[in-house]
């Protein structure tokens, strides 16, 4: 488990096993209800169309059912009770779409007057009609994901308005395993829930809400005892058909997969993988998205859309460097089922699975199905596997108890700014001085990072390159994709957006009297300096200081005059060296990789901090010489660079394995990450 | 000042130049963006002073081969519009055989006396995507090519952005409009290898995707190829829904001639 629960809350309510609430959010049960069951009513079939056409005439509410498509299903507007198909099996896509759709407008903007940004408005009031259990399951784990991690407004409002209408299944679905993980039925989670029981259908009612539907239900009746007991035989029957043989509880999973991280399964199965992303389209229960911006053919009008995107794609790790941080589709393969049985579980305390079986379904190449995978995992490990490793599933508490939507800071909103001061540093890298409009500081510690937003070409990270305090801060882009290549444009009295500071910066209070070892790569100084710059601001409350700065030639030397003073103080060590250097231009330091510094300078390996940032290929070859002259593991530290998109943690993009980079770094202590194969790979 | 754009033809249908054409309402808006000095479908007016070259076709004679030069050199800007400008197009399929061979398909026999001697497009009917032969600074793929990114793509490089052509698979846009997979009624298609960009448009209305985009710049062709077979076809199947499109690429890892 991570130190601390993302969101600092603990889970209050006790779980079933699949990420089921064992007790209700809503109502309590009916003292005469056999065995404390909620009311359950019971229709006619011929009432309960009448219902469903009152609700689509009458309510004023959308009314989205399942309905056939093609040989398939798939929720959709009901224009009538007759297309309701309760007897379905699974949605091709599950009701996510409703929460967090394919494609959502975040906010319209005019470039005119960009920060009057608009959110668009949110749907009227819907109810949605058939949702199976296991998809109810999973709506509430994206509650956990969504509030539990950062509030979003959105989510939130759409959670909100929608009724939820639950149905029992009634033909299960080829790959489907809700049996195995709990989730074959659920307690809450509902306004509604109905069993078709043929001629009739029993009426669960889950919420005062629900409750109040049934107002434009006609013919009426209170459930008999054989009623209730019709319904519990069917659903036992359905659960016990959705087992599949998973040899492995969900509680196993976490266990499984960490002692199997290195097998050779992982590229055995994801030779047959397409990585065309669909698993995780298709999945209840992931949640990673990708915001960009478009501006439309007048040029002067644009949005900000969301869309989902999967750990799968090729891309999902790819920085404006054009650096893929899963570059193999083994390692991505791995990823998916990691963060469903592992890293997920740790953060929250819920496998993200609910046993739908819709990526089984619909993987062509037939390696996505997590049954196959872990029976495979359990067939080359079966000595692997402990019983109950992991703490009882959790899901957080009810939504409707979380503040409203109004109270909520919408998510991805930035803060007006205003370009200072812009100075060319070299060919590629340019520092930007900005002041926040509101003339607040940022109020960041050194080593955190800022989300630059320019309206219609899109936001990217950026390290703040100054040392906290004083009224602007200071950036240094390099020119690289295409909001890099606009904010090169930047003039004083320019506006961007900003958000953040994000992310754990360097622990400065930790690093008080400790000797510093700075070892910074070419632009890899810009962060680094943040904290330079406190240290020789407050020199004597630290120890001895020594920097190493390398870069590729001469002319990418950041900082120049900043280098050239460390060169002239008596109480630092500086070297700085170049990877090549041309014949005709003049140098004055060392030429080599920045490992053939570390021997010219003194310092007690034992009793210095080492502070390392730098591109990826460098922290081995430095770290590795540290390590051999005796440097501690937990005396280095490092900061790592990853796609953060949304800062916030709930992308997905700049994960390493189970860590957030945005949240839980991008500073790390070596010896918390050093055991990760992804972080430094 | 606004760009001045040209639009010009090689081996093709012209059928993305008609796109373009229908892009009714939206190419109101479109002009209010551009000049444009020259399109041979829609107007009668030709400049040879232009910005940006939209070129729709793929080269295949000598003479083709000059006349893309000079469009080149004339041209801050060259687009390659289409399938054909990007990949060769489906005459690229005529590559794996002689021109004497082709000619011989097409003329012998149908018409005993035309020949084909005085055909032009037989002299040296080796197809070949315009980057090829020049340098090429925008690709807007597809057969046709989509209306929409095509204004996607102008609006982003009059903005100062690069164009958005996405680099993953059609599945993606496939599974976001709740398609039924075409795998699961039996049928089979190009779309886990192929480039996104097209809404899915073939799949949506249940067509087969033939990758007229072309593949994304790291397709998993073998488990691709495993799929396909699993779904019955031959390796001969395999190889000519490979190629219809797609033969470029085949070419590029020495697959085909």
């Amino acid at each position: 488990m991570p130190p601390e629960r993302a969101g600092g809350r603990q889970p209050e309510t006790p779980q079933g096993m699949g990420g089921v609430p064992l007790t209700r959010a809503v109502g309590s049960p009916r003292p005469d209800s056999p065995e404390g069951w909620l009311a359950m009513k019971i229709l006619t079939r011929t009432d309960f169309h009448a219902f469903v056409n009152a609700l689509i005439r009458d309510s004023g509410m959308e009314v989205e059912g399942v309905k056939a498509k093609g040989l398939k299903y798939a929720f959709g507007p009901l224009e009538t009770a007759e297309d309701l198909r309760l007897d379905y099996d699974v949605t091709i896509l599950p009701p996510k779409k409703y929460f967090l759709p394919q494609y959502e407008t975040m906010m319209t903007f005019d470039l005119a007057n960009p920060f009057a940004a608009r959110q668009p408005d949110f749907p009227a009031r819907r109810v949605l009609i058939g949702v199976h259990p296991y998809d109810i399951a999973a709506l509430r784990q994206m509650d956990s994901y969504f509030l539990d991690t950062e509030m979003s407004a959105a989510y939130l409002k759409r959670r909100k308005n929608t009724l939820i209408v639950g149905s029992d299944v009634l033909s299960v679905p080829e790959r489907a395993f809700f049996g195995c993980m709990g989730t074959g039925t659920v307690p809450s989670g509902f306004d509604l829930f109905l069993t078709d029981l043929g001629e009739k259908v029993a009426i669960e009612i889950g919420s005062e809400e629900g409750a109040r539907l049934l107002r434009f239900a006609a013919g009426l009746r209170e459930a008999t005892p054989v009623d209730v007991q019709k319904v519990k035989a069917l659903r036992a029957s359905a659960a016990s058909k959705a087992m599949r043989g998973l040899k492995v509880r969900p509680q196993g999973w976490h266990d499984l997969l960490e002692k199997n991280f290195d097998s050779p399964v992982w590229s055995e199965q994801s030779a047959r993988c397409l990585g065309c992303g669909t698993c995780t389209l298709v999945c209840p229960t992931c949640f990673c998205y990708d915001v960009q911006d478009d501006i439309n053919l007048d040029l002067r009008t644009g949005e900000r859309r969301r869309t989902w995107d999967g750990c799968l794609l090729r891309q999902f790790t790819e920085v404006g460097s054009g650096e893929v941080f899963r570059e193999d589709i083994t390692d991505r393969y791995r990823h998916r089922f990691h963060r469903k049985g592992r890293y997920l579980p740790d953060r929250l305390g819920f496998v993200a699975c609910v046993g739908c079986g819709r990526c089984g379904m619909q993987c062509i190449a037939d390696a996505a199905d997590p049954v196959l995978l872990i029976n495979r995992l359990f067939d080359v490990s079966p000595h692997l596997v402990e019983e109950s490793v992991m703490d009882p599933q959790t899901v957080r508490t009810d939504l409707r108890e979380i503040a409203s939507p109004e109270e909520v800071r919408p998510l991805h909103l930035p803060s007006p700014a205003t370009v200072v001061r812009v100075e060319t540093l070299t060919d590629r890298e340019r520092l930007f001085e900005i002041a926040l409009d509101n003339g607040r500081p940022l109020g960041h510690a050194p080593g955190q990072f800022v989300e630059v937003s320019l309206f219609g070409t899109g936001e990217a990270p950026i390290s703040v390159a100054s040392h906290p305090g004083g009224p602007t801060f200071e950036l240094v882009v390099r020119r690289v994709g295409d909001v890099t290549t606009r904010m090169h444009a930047l003039k004083a009295g320019d506006k961007v957006g900003i958000r953040g500071p994000f992310g754990r910066g360097f622990d400065v209070h930790a690093l008080k009297g400790r000797n510093l070892l700075f070892i910074g790569g070419g632009l890899g100084l810009a962060p680094m300096r943040s904290l330079i710059n406190h240290v020789l601001a407050c020199r004597d409350d630290f120890g001895e200081v020594s920097i190493l700065y390398g870069c590729r030639e001469p002319r990418e030397v950041l900082f120049r005059d900043e280098v050239a003073a460390w060169a002239k103080r008596p109480d630092l060590q500086h070297k700085k060296t170049v990877d090549r250097c041309p014949n005709d231009v003049p140098w004055d330091g060392e030429v080599g990789v920045i490992t053939t510094l570390i021997p010219r300078i003194r310092f007690d390996p034992r009793g210095t901090v080492a502070i390392i940032v730098g591109p990826p290929i460098m922290y081995r070859f430095v770290i590795r010489d540290l390590l051999k002259l005796g440097m501690p593991e937990r005396n280095i530290i490092v900061s790592l660079e990853r796609r953060m998109k949304c800062g916030v943690g709930t992308c997905g993009h700049c994960q390493i394995h189970g860590i957030c980079v945005c949240k839980e770094g991008p500073v790390f202590n070596y010896a918390d990450i050093k055991d990760l194969p992804e972080a430094f790979a | 000042m606004k760009p001045r754009i040209a639009f010009f033809d090689f081996a093709s249908c012209e059928g993305c130049q008609l796109q373009v054409a229908n892009l009714e309402e939206t190419l109101l808006d479109v002009l209010r963006l551009v000049d444009v000095v020259s399109f041979r479908e829609v107007m009668k007016e030709h400049a040879d002073d232009y910005d940006i070259a939209v070129v729709e076709g793929s080269i295949a004679r000598p003479m083709d081969e000059e006349r893309i030069r000079a469009i080149r050199a004339r041209a801050k800007l060259l687009i390659a519009l289409g399938a054909c400008a990007h990949l060769g197009g489906v005459q690229r399929l005529g590559n794996r055989w002689t021109p004497e061979q082709n000619k011989k398909a097409v003329y012998d026999g149908a018409d005993g006396n035309d020949i084909g001697d005085n055909n032009p497009f037989f002299e040296k009917p080796r197809h070949r995507a315009l980057d090829e032969v020049v340098k090429v600074d925008v690709v807007i793929p597809g057969c046709p090519v989509n209306r929409d990114e095509l204004a996607r793509v102008l609006v982003a490089l009059l903005t100062g952005r690069r164009p958005p052509i996405p680099d993953y698979p059609l599945c993606v846009e496939c599974k976001k409009k709740e398609n039924v997979c075409l795998f699961t009624i039996g049928k089979v298609c190009m779309g886990p290898v192929t480039r996104a960009g097209c809404g899915a448009a073939c799949p949506t209305y249940g067509n087969e995707c033939e990758a007229c985009r072309g593949f994304i710049s790291h397709p998993h062709a073998d488990a691709q190829i495993d799929v396909l077979r699993k779904h019955g076809l031959t390796p001969e199947e395999i190889l000519s829904r490979q190629t219809l499109f797609t033969a470029r690429h085949l070419e590029q890892q020495g697959k085909v001639s």
